[in-house]
């Protein structure tokens, strides 16, 4: 079976090259039959890999240990829907995932009936299938997920313990759909540069796709930042790991190509720009695969070191400098005409937003480099860890915020200082009477007496533009205020869902905030019996239990907590001593409330059964999962196809 | 303690801040814990403290680099590049205003020179007539 997995990739790749090169002869010369032969060839690269991607699959459910992966990655006793998450959690077998994912979007653009860009769609399946056939070489030839052991263990290894989590099913996965989704932006992009065919054509085609893929990496971030808090037992959601950055940068520069597609479609501004953007998301997700398996900076996400990094680098090289050239190669027909009326207006705030958002991803770039940098440059190791991150983006990601409500109520060309302060006039009120009324209660921290009263503000110009929709709407068709409310973010999805993504960033900005801000935390050593306090808890120390499981000891401890005197549950935090792996795993406690969350982490214990637990209370943290839900809706709605 | 200790970086390998390296097997946390705690007890000062573990592990040991010499790199050049980019933005807005401008007001001589044509025409027929 295996090597029906091997054939079927090595055939791939001879059809990818195949489909690359007939698609650019076959378009040039206007040969439809061979772009038709390129077409089918690559939807053959398509079921092809789909075979050998469903023949590992088969192996790693089956148990098929023959295989080094799966004998790496799973285990007689691992559930079936972490077996098939062991695809995804080796290097070979997410590499495999990645080319799997990218030959099913080529198949959706291949069939894809379209009224306008046709003529694209050969070039951008021509990148596309160099695109796989550079991962195919890595799977053929560098880590291939096929190799066979000159014998077959009775079980394996299994998975790292921390991986068996429900965020192992959807983190990867959304991740790699965000990276991967990437490609196909990208591959218009570089068909319009080719074809100089520079109008909104390429735009209205990619533009779902581009959506879609920046959706699925916020929400893989989101996923992976829950996942952390839980599972990982430090208390936090987000290290500003070089591999979490990687995954935030791309997220980051297309959301500022986002933003900006909408300046080229309204006004035809912004095209060469436009191009610089998907250029460099594509680049970008490149370089986050780079980070994951070239082992060149430390992380805890890392696959183990492998001799992946110079390939990616090149890679990155050529696409990045290749696709550069040729914008620059074509600069000239992308100058726009662009012009307007007064410096205040919704371009200048979209200007700025980009502004804003490529400076924070050079910031998270520049610190995630530059212990390489230093290095380099000094001979010295230094680490960027989270004060760099959190004092340099602080700042920008607060004036980010601060521009999300003053770009929502100004008009596009001008407006007049009449309009801006009529519209103005009640969201700036609401921030200052919060600002003002935080203070009362005895708020001092800058970043809160700044950011609650921001987000006050830019939820108030949100709802007011609502309202003055809804508003209209009621007026002039007569309808009620639920249906005017319903028929008005149904009748322009973009737009509303884009307000409901703001909603959920606002939210997600009160959680961090909150929980930055205001987090406590205690470590204390207790007998049974011995209580502590932290704020507004008291936790009592019951019992300490260790047993044996099939393939794991577990170190129980038991904690009655009680909030302002009253009993409001037992919290159980645990260690895990898995028999197939040297390191234990912590299995924090945690009581979540949409105020705060008590976090119980079991750091020790002794013979006597004195154990050590660190305690946080971490105000706030619930809304930026409720924020996650809330993106992932926004999101949805602005990607779902109009009537 | 914990605001010194979120200065410090684990050396277990786990590239936690200190405070949050919570491995039950990590052996250098709780060296550089108690190490921390037995110096803020002799009231060391945190600059003191902080210097004295740079000298036994090297600068990796700080969460974040210095703000001087070379590390200071990395804590000026993005507020450098974000000003840049205010500039570009400003001339790019200004390019964009004046060009609006300048075709507004072409636009208007074009229509003054057309209606001035007409009214010459109109003048020049009128006073042919006029003559009849």
């Amino acid at each position: 079976m295996a090597d029906i997995g091997y054939i079927a990739l090595c055939l791939a790749l001879t059809a990818s090259v195949y489909s690359a090169i007939a698609y650019t002869v076959g378009a040039r010369r206007r040969n439809w039959p061979l772009v038709t032969s390129a077409k089918n060839s690559l939807l053959a690269v398509s079921g092809l890999i789909s075979i050998s991607i469903a023949i590992l699959a088969y192996a790693l459910v089956t148990h098929n240990f023959q295989l080094e992966y799966v004998a790496s990655y799973s285990s007689r006793d691992m559930p079936l829907a972490y077996l098939l998450s062991a695809l995804w959690a080796g290097n070979d077998g997410s590499l495999l995932f990645w080319a799997w994912l990218l030959s099913i979007f080529a198949a959706i653009v291949i069939l894809q009936k379209r009224n306008i860009g046709q003529e694209l769609v050969p070039y951008a399946s021509s990148v596309i299938a160099v695109t796989l056939a550079f991962f195919l070489v890595l799977l053929l030839f560098i880590s291939t997920p096929f190799h066979k052991l000159s014998f077959t263990p009775v079980d394996g290894t299994g998975l790292n313990p921390l991986l068996e989590n429900p965020g192992m099913i959807l983190h990867p996965p959304a991740l790699l759909v965000g990276y991967v989704g990437f490609t196909i932006p990208f591959a218009f992009a570089m068909a319009a540069l080719l074809t100089k065919r520079l109008g909104d054509e390429w735009l209205i085609m990619i533009r779902r796709w581009a959506l879609l893929a920046w959706l699925c990496l916020g929400v893989g971030l989101i996923i992976g930042a829950w996942w952390a808090y839980v599972e990982l037992g430090w208390g936090g959601y987000w290290a500003w790991d070089p591999v979490e950055n990687a995954g935030l940068l791309p997220w980051l520069v297309s959301t500022a190509f986002l933003h900006s597609i909408m300046m080229q479609r309204r006004r035809g501004m912004l095209k060469a720009w436009n191009m610089v953007l998907v250029i460099l998301t594509f680049s970008l997700t490149i370089f986050g695969t780079f980070l994951t398996r070239s082992g060149v900076l430390s992380s805890v996400h890392t696959f183990s070191e492998s001799t992946l990094g110079p390939f990616f680098l090149t890679f990155i090289g050529v696409t990045l400098f290749g696709s550069l050239g040729l914008l620059y190669y074509r600069s000239a027909d992308l100058r726009d005409e662009a012009e307007m009326e007064s410096f205040i207006s919704r371009e200048s705030t979209f200007l700025l937003n980009n502004l804003l958002l490529i400076g924070s991803t050079f910031a998270i770039f520049l610190g995630t480099v530059f212990p390489v940098i230093s290095e380099m440059v000094r001979g010295v190791k230094i680490t960027v860890g989270p004060p760099f991150f959190n004092q340099v983006n602080g700042p920008i990601f607060l004036a980010l915020i601060l521009l999300t409500g003053i770009c929502t109520l100004t008009g596009w060309r001008r407006v007049s200082i009449r309009n801006l302060t009529r519209h103005f006039l009640w969201p700036l009120l609401a921030g200052l009477i919060l600002g003002i009324v935080i203070f009362i209660l005895g708020v001092r921290e800058w970043y809160a007496l700044i950011g609650f009263p921001i987000c006050g503000f830019v939820l108030t110009t949100i709802l007011y533009e609502w309202s003055r929709g809804v508003k209209v709407r009621h007026q002039i068709r007569a309808e009620n205020y639920f249906k005017a409310f319903w028929c008005l973010i149904t009748t322009n999805r973009p737009r509303y869902g884009g307000y409901i993504v703001h909603i959920a960033i606002l939210l997600m900005t009160i959680g961090i905030v909150g929980s930055s801000l205001y987090d406590v935390e205690q470590e204390v050593t207790l007998k049974p019996g011995e209580m502590m306090t932290i704020k507004n808890y008291t936790l009592t120390y019951e019992n300490l239990d260790i047993y044996e499981t099939e393939n794991r000891a577990v170190v129980t401890t038991t904690l009655s907590v009680n909030n302002h005197g009253e009993l409001v549950g037992k919290l159980v935090p645990e260690k895990y001593f898995h028999r197939s792996y040297k390191q234990p795993v912590t299995e924090v406690a945690i009581r979540t409330t949409l105020r705060e969350d008590l976090y119980v982490i079991l750091l020790g214990w002794d013979e006597d059964n004195t154990a050590t637990f660190k305690v946080l209370v971490n105000p706030l943290v619930s809304w930026i999962w409720i924020g996650g839900g809330v993106f992932l809706l926004g999101g949805l709605i602005a990607c779902w196809p109009e009537r | 303690m914990t605001d010194v200790s979120r200065q410090l970086i684990c050396q277990c390998g786990c590239t936690l801040v200190l405070s949050n390296c919570t491995h039950h097997e990590c052996g250098s946390r709780e060296i550089i814990t108690n190490l921390l705690n037995e110096k803020l007890n002799q009231g060391q000062s945190e600059a003191a403290i902080i210097q004295f573990f740079v000298t036994q592990y090297g600068e990796q040991v700080l969460s974040a680099p210095p703000k001087k010499g070379f590390n200071l790199a990395a804590w000026v050049t993005p507020f450098a590049a974000l000003l840049f980019g205010v500039g570009v933005v400003y001339v790019t807005l200004k390019r964009w205003v004046r060009r609006e401008k300048q075709n507004h007001s072409s636009v208007v001589i074009e229509e003054d020179e057309r209606y001035t044509r007409q009214l010459e025409k109109e003048l020049k027929e009128f006073n042919e007539r006029s003559f009849r």
